[in-house]
């Protein structure tokens, strides 16, 4: 089910880490990222490691909650891990007629799993801790310089907006029509592919035109509300940089310099 | 700046003179008239209701009062600017706002109060007073408690109510409603005329455009209109004492003028001004 | 065609924190040909109750029987349910996709596999019972129709499927009155020709009290109160508590009684209230 998702879902709260500027969360997650590219051994893992531990804590998310999100991308992680396993060439472990694992692969395919591992949770804990909607205040606010060099930030942060405002009404549409096609002998679950696929239509075509009729509708309703794009338009949420940010700023430097300490200083176990 | 306010009385705030308004038609030589030569005039603060069956050019009227739709002829005022000037579109816009008939297709934002700063961001307003505003917008619809919301949790009344407070947030001195209750169930149609009601006593300029005959009935002019014509205008009294041509109109007369009309059929002397259940029920107990 | 219903319970969102008992053991019966109202606020359980008429939804527990079919049981063709059963949603028109009426109305038959003639025959008796001429419309695309057309379009293509039981929510929903009348006197039309039983889920108490045999009350999942209109509409302390307002007809009748004015119980139309303030005035004469 589509509510079992948890990755990139809201978790409503007033933590310290929800009430940071948006703008300060997505520097940090970028930080953070960028981060884990540099981590050449498990030793840098570790000091990442600590840091998402720090930052899930003052999140007060559940940690289950966020292990929910990862079940979703299970597959992935999975898959990552297997392909390093078994394509990396080196020193061989197991030989199981052409299934060949190597010690280089195996320590691969934990590297890089831990790495996704790290990546998922860090970056879901940015959508757990802000609404969807500040993040489109918050992007919309970082990509304003970027503007003189045609990047039409007010206009995505708006997309944004209409696309999360509209998502569960299209969803709700969509199973309201799936439901009366049904009653009309509509068959969506059997057949072959090829079939389903056309199968779809009597769903597809009613939802486009839904979506038609939504488009004009709020186009309208939004030029009724003196809507004339970004210009000169103001914003009930200012974003203002608080202590609290400076203080998360501050902190996020400090784990970037351990990073940077700590592939400065370990012994490389393997060239990557 | 190049729009000029025409002079005018200070107690209309719109003026619609001589309006025609034709929709293209793809490959068709001849255009659809949808309006066709309707002149009123609307008091400030005036509540009045536009009636008539689908296609007689009612919500197209409602269009060309807040220049969504323009003239293809005659012209509108509103507070004194032409919509016909491009300038005053703004002006106009503010002055007049709009409610539509779908709730769900007018709410921009998945959270209830960003909903309503959303009018008062465009018009480029500070965000302390924003924040006024929506708080006092949203606590006269009664949706403040709400305000953390996601439209989509709402119930239509709600979502409705809300589309109210985004529009009230601006200020207007008229708002257009577009079959506001169209969508709603009783509960919900309820709350919204509770609501315009009190935006009229407000001193709201209020055109409410309705199927509904119960709440024309709260007006106090009725504009009928037909095929894009102004067929009938006056005071709901006045208005429902031609329940033949309503019906023609395939518009149905409230309980209580219908009853009148088929007593005084009888042979009863049924007064003429009575248009509500209460009056009705008022009449007979005097009759006692 | 005779509905059984017996102990109906739905669990929306089951096991997560908003889970909502939507249905909770509702049981019913009726009777072939009859003509049920379905009243209650929002959020009752009507639109779910009628969803598992058909088999769209599944209960937790309890049975439906469509005639001597058990539709719940495992194994059952829910094919062969949901010809027996027309589904008529909210604002149907919303659901037209094909490029000409013909093909949208004959979308449920050709899905049952039925022969080109049969389709035929279905789709011009379908037209005929909305009251759209053939000639006229059938090749007509079904989005550059008016909105009662549309509307009536939508309700051929539940038509053409035969059903012997019609189920419809809120029909005339955001229609102007004249072709709210148009649809009521087709639904009339419809039962009169082909004998359907029919179920009709309003908020419109005047229709509900005009049209319906019997009238059921959902309220939190549950029927609260069912009968015949008068029945019904006589309890009107207890509709009222359950956020229901009483016909028009009826709260007039009901004030009046209040004001000590004599007018017998049971009054619901317009015609029945003609004759009972007549018969007031003459004694007050």
């Amino acid at each position: 089910m589509i509510r079992d998702i948890t990755l990139g879902q809201y978790y409503p709260g007033d933590s310290w880490a929800h009430r940071l500027d948006p703008r300060v969360k997505i520097a940090v997650t970028f930080v953070y990222i960028l981060a884990l590219f540099l981590i050449r051994d498990f030793g840098g893992h570790a000091v990442a490691a600590a840091a998402l531990g720090v930052a899930v804590a003052v999140s007060r998310v559940p940690p289950k909650f966020i292990l929910r999100g990862l079940k979703a991308v299970f597959i992935i992680i999975l898959f990552t891990f297997t392909l390093n396993m078994l394509m990396t060439k080196g020193e061989p472990l197991i030989k199981a007629g052409f299934i060949v694992v190597t010690k280089e692969g195996l320590y691969n395919a934990v590297f890089m799993g831990l790495r996704l591992v790290l990546l998922i949770v860090g970056s879901s804990l940015l959508t757990l801790t802000t609404k969807p909607v500040r993040l489109t205040d918050g992007i919309e606010s970082l990509l304003k310089p970027f503007r003189r060099f045609g990047v039409p930030a007010h206009e995505l942060a708006m997309m944004m907006t209409i696309a999360l405002r509209f998502i569960p009404t299209l969803l709700e549409e969509t199973d309201k029509i799936m439901k009366a096609q049904m009653a009309r002998g509509a068959d969506f679950e059997s057949g072959s592919i090829l079939r389903r696929a056309k199968n779809m239509t009597p769903l597809l075509v009613p939802l486009f035109i839904g979506a038609f009729r939504i488009a004009q509708d709020l186009a309208m309703a939004m030029e009724a509300r003196c809507y004339r794009g970004g210009e000169g338009r103001t914003s009930l949420h200012e974003l203002r940089l608080r202590k609290q940010d400076a203080a998360a700023i501050f902190l996020t430097a400090v784990f970037l310099s351990f990073i940077l300490l700590e592939r400065w200083l370990s012994p490389l176990w393997f060239d990557i | 700046m190049k729009n000029v306010r025409m002079a005018h009385n200070g107690t209309d705030i719109i003026r619609i003179e001589n309006l025609i308004f034709e929709y293209k038609r793809e490959g068709e030589a001849a255009p659809d008239r949808a309006v066709d030569g309707v002149s009123l005039n609307l008091e400030r603060g005036s509540f009045t209701a536009v009636i008539g069956q689908n296609g007689s050019g009612k919500s197209t009227l409602a269009k060309n009062i807040n220049a969504l739709l323009l003239p293809s002829g005659g012209a509108v005022y509103v507070d004194g600017y032409n919509t016909g000037d491009a300038e005053a579109v703004w002006e106009i816009r503010r002055r007049a706002g709009m409610v539509f008939q779908n709730p769900d297709n007018q709410l921009v934002s998945a959270i209830v109060e960003d909903d309503v700063a959303f009018g008062p961001e465009n018009l480029g307003i500070a965000p302390d007073e924003i924040r006024v505003r929506v708080r006092e917008s949203l606590l006269s619809v009664h949706m403040y408690g709400e305000r953390k919301k996601a439209p989509h949790l709402l119930s239509g009344g709600q979502k409705q109510r809300v589309a109210i407070a985004g529009v009230v947030a601006m200020r207007p001195e008229c708002i257009i409603f577009d079959e506001p209750t169209a969508m709603l169930d009783p509960v919900g149609r309820e709350e919204v005329m509770e609501i315009i009601g009190r935006l009229h006593l407000d001193g709201v300029t209020v055109v409410l455009i309705t199927h509904f005959m119960d709440e024309a009935a709260l007006a106090d002019r009725i504009v009928v209109m037909d095929e894009g014509r102004v067929v009938l205008d006056g005071a709901p009294s006045s208005v429902f004492r031609r329940a033949d041509l309503l019906r023609k109109l395939s518009l149905d007369a409230p309980l209580a003028v219908e009853l009148a009309e088929r007593l005084r059929g009888k042979g009863f002397a049924i007064p003429d001004d009575i248009i509500n259940t209460e009056e009705m029920v008022e009449f007979l107990c005097r009759s006692k | 065609m005779p509905v059984k219903v017996e102990d109906l319970v739905y669990v929306y969102s089951e096991g997560l924190p908003y889970e909502t008992l939507a249905l909770d053991g509702v049981s019913f019966e009726i009777a072939d040909g009859e003509f049920i109202g379905v009243i209650g606020r929002t959020g009752s359980g009507k639109s779910t109750l009628i969803q598992h008429l058909n088999g769209i939804l599944k209960p937790k527990s309890g049975r439906v029987f469509v005639g001597d079919a058990e539709i719940t049981a495992k194994g059952v063709k829910l094919a062969e349910i949901r010809r027996k059963i027309g589904l008529v949603f909210q604002y149907p028109e919303y659901q037209l996709f094909e490029e000409t009426v013909y093909k949208d109305v004959a979308f449920g038959p050709v899905s049952l596999g039925l022969s080109q003639r049969e389709t035929d025959r279905r789709v011009r008796e379908a037209l005929s019972l909305v009251g759209l001429d053939f000639s006229e419309f059938s090749e007509r695309s079904p989005f550059e129709l008016s909105g009662g057309q549309k509307r009536r379009a939508a309700i051929a293509g539940v038509l053409s499927m035969k059903p012997e039981v019609l189920i419809l929510d809120e029909p005339t929903a955001g229609l102007d009155p004249g072709s709210h009348m148009d649809i009521l006197n087709m639904i009339g039309e419809i039962r009169r020709r082909e004998g359907v039983v029919v179920i009709l889920v309003s908020h419109n108490m005047n229709d509900i009290a005009r049209l319906s045999d019997r009238i059921f009350v959902m309220n939190e999942g549950k029927i609260a109160l069912s009968g015949a209109p008068a029945e019904v509409f006589a309890h009107d302390e207890f509709l009222a508590s359950i956020g229901l307002r009483l016909p028009p007809v009826a709260e007039m009748m009901r004030k009046l009684r209040l004001r000590g004015v004599d007018i017998p119980e049971g009054v619901l139309t317009i015609d029945e209230a003609e004759r009972a303030l007549e018969g007031f005035l003459r004694r007050a004469r």
